[in-house]
């Protein structure tokens, strides 16, 4: 089934097309890595598809339900209840790791189990450590964010998204706010979890990392896609502003 | 965020609603009662059984805070006395002297009865007859050299806002014109202690207040013998409520008949200066 | 003349009662109206708005000691309904309380717009509803980030309750005056200033503790 669908996408800002006919879908068990320069609208497209931003037209779906449909030009989403039970299905980890600082460790992954999902306390306790321990991270539970790293906070940033179960899990350049010696806990952890089978989407700008890790590439530029394919087709692309973005790692 | 300003309209209703409630609290300093008070503007006190007096505490020696804390006064005993052959309750309310038209229009005060200069004021108020005579005056220190109002040309002299020496020296720019500086303070205590420490030179005043001040306080004030105006003391109450006037009035005959009046006046100045049913004062 | 200790600190200490009793009705009511104030300020109906900034830009811009004799002269002047003397401690309730409400509504304002964006987006992808991102989330990271705000409009609040007596009530700078001019000396000046200072002392203390007790994190 296709865990997510978007179809010609549109949106603008200030009358500047950031996205001007977008359209992909992403597999159960995909992982898919979208890549491309800045001002692509990379980022516009996976906040779309978090629904952080509103397309200005378009359709969408989350496990083949619809959460918005293109009338007359214009995208029409569903009511609030029935979005918000479709935030459910995915979970979102941030550049900037967006951490509730008021919060321990802990409480950052268990309070919305409990609050939003309202589980009981116990078995979202239980599940938190077992995550904190996937992250290697058991010993922080009653820590702040504050005291942590940078790639310590991603991971409990991961952490939280994973405690509420979803399906589908979206990754905005999460190793961008970080320095490089840390970037690899990050990459390390996208990958076990795509060695679990984890649905994901990940917008990013390591590009040996999304050559190893994904399965789908997606390349964008100025608001269009303009390839996409497995790694190797993307890689090995002949398309000249491919090859010179790419160039430009090569030579890293 | 629209519902919860409609949740924030309705807490606030009821929190207003519950404010209303919140009734008198705080200390005031007499030891008289508090009566229900559902008082109308004409204050039919005989109705509430209270006679509210306003004064302005800070003017020893007619309406004060005494050693012991409470209020006392010339003009407060006067006033508790009167109330006392009425039948009411005597309030005493410490006012701000600026509000005091305002407090008595709205009724939350029975009347003025506060060393309150008629002259000049004889169109806003219904007054009593005049029950003190009394003269705006200067004062100086006694070492200052100055003895008459021509001295005081070049020096620098103050007044309490919207007293009645205030008043008077409006009429007299011939007189203000002449001093180095005339200033307007909000209170009595303020300007003697100008006077005491040498910022000032001298005080358009009530020729009472300050007796009272230098025989009590003992300061080194001397008072000119000119006087800048003559002036009687009555009591006010708005314009309208002739009925409470009219009571008073025939109280305070009764007070003087009896010889009450003279033994007040003895007990703070040492001799009988009431006027009441002795003709009528200088205008 | 003799100054009676005794006498002085009796009558300071109940006036200081009145100023304490309108410090802490005025506390306890414009906090959470001040909080409602801000909600009108930030809605999206523009017509709640405009009504808000202008209810806030009368109450900041006009002094505190007139708005007192409004509420308490007002009845009587504007809508010609009869007020009683014991109004005098009602309206300056509501004169204080309306007006700090206002100056609380725009620090809660300035610390809510303050908040990173980013905290609004994790709270609505991980499903928490306005309501539960605000107080949950959005509300105890204002409350530490305006507390030392907060803690000036409270000692500002214990000084401005001299201005009471604009409107009769006797409050404790109304009683030291009123020893003054009865005792021709500034002895009781000297006296509140001493209950002021050690008022604003205790206040300090308390809302020291609280930063305290919020500096678990950064």
């Amino acid at each position: 089934m296709k865990y997510l669908e978007m179809k010609h996408v549109k949106k603008q800002f200030d009358g500047l097309e950031v996205l001007k006919d977008i359209s992909l879908s992403v597999e159960e068990g995909e992982v898919t890595a979208i890549i491309g320069p800045s001002g692509s609208g990379k980022s516009t497209l996976l906040r779309c598809a978090t629904m952080l931003e509103e397309m200005d037209d378009g359709e969408l779906y989350y496990l083949g339900e619809q959460a918005a449909k293109s009338e007359n030009g214009r995208a029409v989403y569903q009511k609030p209840a029935v979005l918000k039970k479709m935030r459910q299905y995915y979970g979102l980890v941030f550049q900037n790791f967006n951490l509730f600082p008021h919060y321990s460790v802990l409480k950052n992954i268990i309070d919305a189990p409990i609050h939003v999902q309202r589980r009981k306390k116990d078995e979202v306790g239980e599940q938190a450590m077992k995550l904190l321990d996937q992250m290697g991270l058991s010993d922080k539970a009653d820590a702040y964010p504050y005291q942590l790293s940078g790639g310590q906070q991603q991971r409990v940033s991961i952490a939280r998204a994973l405690a509420m179960n979803p399906k589908i899990l979206f990754f905005d350049e999460p190793t961008s706010a970080l320095d490089p010696e840390l970037t690899g806990e990050i990459l390390k952890v996208i990958q076990e979890l795509a060695a679990m089978h984890m649905t994901m989407v990940i917008v990013t700008h390591e590009m040996e990392f999304a050559r190893k890790v994904a399965n789908h590439i997606i390349f964008m530029e100025n608001g269009i896609i303009l390839e996409e394919g497995t790694p190797d087709e993307v890689f090995s692309s002949q398309n000249a502003r491919i090859l010179s973005f790419l160039g430009k790692f090569k030579r890293d | 965020m629209m519902k919860k300003g409609l949740a924030g309209v309705l807490i606030m209703g009821s929190v207003m609603a519950a404010l209303t409630g919140c009734t008198k609290k705080g200390t005031d300093s007499s030891s008289a009662h508090y009566a229900n008070t559902s008082e109308t503007k004409s204050s039919k006190s005989s109705e509430t059984g209270t006679f509210t007096v306003g004064f302005d505490q800070d003017f020893p020696p007619m309406g004060f805070m005494g050693d012991d804390g409470e209020f006392t006064g010339f003009d407060l005993e006067l006033a508790a006395e009167t109330a006392k052959r009425m039948g009411l309750t005597i309030k005493y309310q410490p006012i701000a002297w600026d509000s005091k038209d305002m407090e008595l229009k709205s009724g939350t005060i029975d009347c003025i009865w506060n060393g309150f200069t008629m002259n000049g004021r004889e169109e806003g108020y219904a007054w009593s007859e005049p029950y003190m005579e009394n003269d705006q005056v200067f004062v100086v220190r006694e070492d200052s050299g100055i003895s008459k109002i021509s001295d005081l040309s070049g020096k620098s002299v103050e007044v309490q806002a919207d007293s009645s020496a205030e008043a008077a020296l409006k009429d007299k720019p011939e007189i203000t014109s002449s001093f180095l500086s005339y200033q307007a303070v909000p209170d009595y205590l303020t300007a003697m202690m100008d006077l005491e420490s040498g910022a000032t030179d001298a005080i358009a005043m009530d020729n009472v207040v300050a007796s009272y001040q230098i025989k009590a306080a003992k300061k080194d004030f001397v008072i000119l013998d000119d006087p800048i105006t003559a002036e009687e003391y009555a009591v006010g109450f708005a314009k309208d409520n002739t009925k409470l006037r009219d009571e008073v009035q025939k109280t305070l005959d009764e007070i003087a008949a009896d010889g009450t009046a003279k033994k007040i006046s003895e007990k703070w100045f040492d001799k009988d200066i009431t006027t009441i049913g002795k003709g009528q004062g200088e205008n | 003349m003799n100054i009676d200790i005794g006498v002085l600190l009796s009558k300071l200490g109940s006036g200081m009662l009145t100023s304490f009793w309108i410090f802490c009705i005025t506390l306890l009511l414009s906090i959470p109206l001040g909080l409602l104030i801000t909600f009108g300020r930030m809605a999206h109906n523009a017509i709640l708005r405009t009504i808000t900034k202008i209810y806030i830009s009368i109450m900041r811009g006009t002094p505190l000691m007139l708005q007192l004799m409004l509420v308490y002269f007002g009845p009587f002047y504007i809508f010609h309904v009869n007020i009683s003397s014991t109004y005098r401690y009602t309206a300056v309730c509501i004169g204080f309380v309306l007006n700090y409400a206002a100056y609380f509504a725009e620090i809660y304002r300035s610390g809510i717009e303050s908040m990173p964006i980013g905290q609004y987006e994790a709270a609505k992808v991980l499903g928490y509803s306005k309501a539960q991102t605000f107080f949950y989330i959005i509300l105890p990271q204002v409350v530490k980030r305006i507390l030392p705000t907060i803690t000036n409009e409270v000692i500002t609040l214990i000084k401005d309750t001299s201005l009471a007596f604009v409107i009769g009530v006797t409050e404790m700078f109304t009683n030291a005056k009123a020893l003054a001019s009865g005792m021709s000396s500034v002895m009781p000046y000297l006296g509140a200033g001493v209950f002021y200072y050690v008022f604003n002392f205790v206040v300090a203390f308390v809302m020291e503790k609280f930063e305290k007790k919020l500096s678990y994190y950064r």
